[in-house]
């Protein structure tokens, strides 16, 4: 074992933990502002990795349209389920709000086993990656560093919105206080479907970038939204950077992980997300909550 | 004495099934009971755990291993399954409600799942994802009849018991813990150690439901640990009404008797489960329980002339 093949996993794993990092920050943003814990997010990374197929109809070449139109769809998507489901909801205990998405998660995999087959549905690595890069030697997909530049570029404008631009204070400061935010005349409810929409976009985006990598089934909702919340949980719900080191973390452990104890894989993750929970319940980055009066 | 009523029926209504209805009324009590138990800490405690299939499955798989592995025959197999499930519920109980809300039901999930994937790849020990087959319960309770008694036996059982610590000063302190932590903690009831009575006390009798449907089923799959199942408790509970006492024992009927239903119409069963759950959720938060009590209630008033409310 050369230090090019370890070099190869640490940049599998950052591009897993890039994919990871699209469908995790949508969900955190979505419980840190408006406080609806979305059990069904990773349908909708599913959907995502799915539409992106049915758009190119499978070919390489139709990519980069394919993403975009999966990114403008997950959108519309993510309003219309906002208005029709989840808004009925806001006020209701966390536990109906995990149901109702739960539901929707058993709606949304059973419509694309029955759009789509059960059967595996890949993708082949669109033209412009097709040539593999070098690394010490080892040869990778030039695609991983695609994957890692999206999820850093994503990063990057997600935090100027929320730090720069007033409608990113303004979900900022739904995290905090909603009631005082209604009060200076804020459409919050507007607010609130945009955070969705955006989130949902972004769990789509996630999901179709998933797929040259990785062929899409109707089960990988369920894995997708385990894995996303144990990201925002390590991370610390609500936080941008927060869900970037729990996704990097996750990715590392996943790829060097599988070279130390190959049958525990599946333990790694949930191992991690019981000790930072127990140590820091808020998460890495995440803030404690405050004392409430 | 409702109670009392409605076991004598149940009761009376064994010779009267086909194979097929006792071992589908045998699998529905097993499932009410696993609800129930969730229930004792969703509804009285207000803790919402994912990971309930853990105690489930630590039951199912106790049994399993006396019965394959020690030779034991079935019967006593149990209590060592309600003992077995009740140290894992102590332990994990110890551990994840140290935190509240949305974090507890994570950090239950994730000892769930952790369970789930020791189970799923210790081939040694437990056959992996193979599972424990060919569990034939020997004499008489591998005949349904007697199995049918057995479940409903353990099914009084746990409901009784339930019903006596609802009206109990344990289950009044459980109540008040949820209502207001703070203020129950200031007049001297102790969150913690109430709390982990509940969760330990909830996780015995899910061992024994677990124990009962790997008897009944005569196999266990690590899927009894799988979080799938957990969720299935609280879809149970959800659909019956988890504020109605009996609320969770009638849902896990109707979502068996509806499984069993739709899956001979179609193979599209989880969609019209998950169309039900959201219907439920949006319209009846009540739950089939709670929406029957309603009726029931209008309807004794109607009767008695009463104005309606």
């Amino acid at each position: 074992m050369d230090l090019g093949f370890y070099l190869l996993q640490l940049v599998t794993g950052l591009a897993y933990a890039s994919t990871l990092f699209l469908l995790a920050v949508g969900l955190s943003l979505i419980f840190g502002a408006m406080g609806i814990v979305n059990f069904a997010h990773g349908s909708f990374y599913m959907l995502g990795a799915y539409l992106l197929y049915a758009f190119t109809r499978g070919q390489g070449e139709g990519f980069w349209w394919g993403l975009l139109l999966v990114a403008a769809a997950g959108m519309v998507i993510g309003a219309v389920v906002e208005r029709l489901f989840i808004r009925p909801i806001y006020r209701r205990p966390e536990e109906y709000q995990i149901l109702l998405t739960y539901a929707l998660l058993l709606i949304l995999e059973d419509l694309v086993r029955f759009a789509f087959g059960a059967a595996y549905r890949s993708f082949p690595l669109p033209p412009t990656f097709a040539s593999p890069l070098f690394l010490l030697g080892t040869p990778f997909p030039s695609y991983y560093l695609f994957l890692v530049g999206l999820a850093a570029t994503v990063a990057l404008l997600l935090w100027l919105f929320l730090q720069r631009t007033r409608l990113g204070v303004w979900v900022r400061a739904a995290t905090q206080d909603r009631e005082m935010l209604e009060a200076l005349g804020v459409n919050v409810p507007l607010l609130y479907t945009s955070v969705f929409a955006g989130g949902i976009a972004l769990a789509a985006l996630g999901g179709a970038a998933l797929l040259p990598l990785q062929a899409a089934t109707p089960g990988m909702a369920v894995d997708a939204v385990i894995q996303a919340f144990i990201v925002v949980v390590i991370g610390g719900l609500g936080s941008v950077w927060g869900a970037l080191l729990g996704a990097v973390l996750m990715g590392l452990i996943q790829a060097f992980g599988i070279l130390v104890l190959p049958e525990m894989t599946m333990v790694f993750p949930f191992a991690l997300m019981a000790m930072v929970l127990l140590l820091r319940p808020w998460g890495l980055l995440g803030r404690p909550p405050a004392v409430r009066t | 004495m409702r109670l009392l009523l409605l076991f004598a029926f149940l009761a009376a209504l064994g010779p009267a099934l086909s194979e097929y209805g006792l071992k589908l009324l045998s699998e529905a009590l097993i499932l009410g009971l696993y609800a129930m138990a969730f229930n004792l800490q969703f509804h009285q405690a207000g803790l919402l755990s994912f990971g309930q299939a853990a105690f489930f499955g630590v039951g199912a798989y106790t049994m399993a291993l006396l019965v394959s592995r020690a030779g034991w025959p079935f019967l006593p197999t149990l209590p060592v399954a309600l003992l077995a499930s009740g140290l894992a519920a102590a332990a994990i109980g110890f551990l994840s409600l140290r935190l509240t809300r949305i974090y507890f039901t994570m950090l239950t999930l994730a000892f769930a799942q952790l369970l789930y994937a020791v189970v799923h790849k210790w081939y040694a020990f437990t056959g992996g994802d193979n599972g424990i087959t060919d569990l034939r319960p020997q004499g008489a309770f591998g005949e349904s009849l007697p199995f049918y008694y057995l479940s409903l036996a353990a099914f009084a059982l746990g409901v009784s018991f339930l019903a006596l610590l609802q009206r109990s000063p344990f289950g009044y302190a459980l109540r008040g813990l949820r209502d207001n932590r703070a203020r129950a903690e200031a007049v001297g009831i102790g969150g913690f150690s109430h709390l982990l009575l509940a969760f330990v006390l909830s996780g015995l009798l899910s061992g024994l439901a677990g124990a009962l449907q790997g008897a009944l089923q005569r196999s266990v799959f690590p899927e009894y640990l799988f979080w799938t199942r957990s969720a299935e408790a609280i879809l149970a509970t959800i659909l019956g009404g988890s504020g109605v006492f009996l609320g969770p024992a009638v849902g896990a009927a109707a979502f068996l008797f509806l499984r069993v239903w739709v899956q001979a119409q179609t193979e599209y069963w989880p969609f019209f489960l998950g169309v039900i759950l959201l219907l439920t959720v949006l319209f009846f938060p009540s739950g089939l329980a709670g929406v029957g009590e309603r009726v029931a209630r209008r309807l004794w008033r109607v009767r008695r002339g009463a104005p309606q409310g």
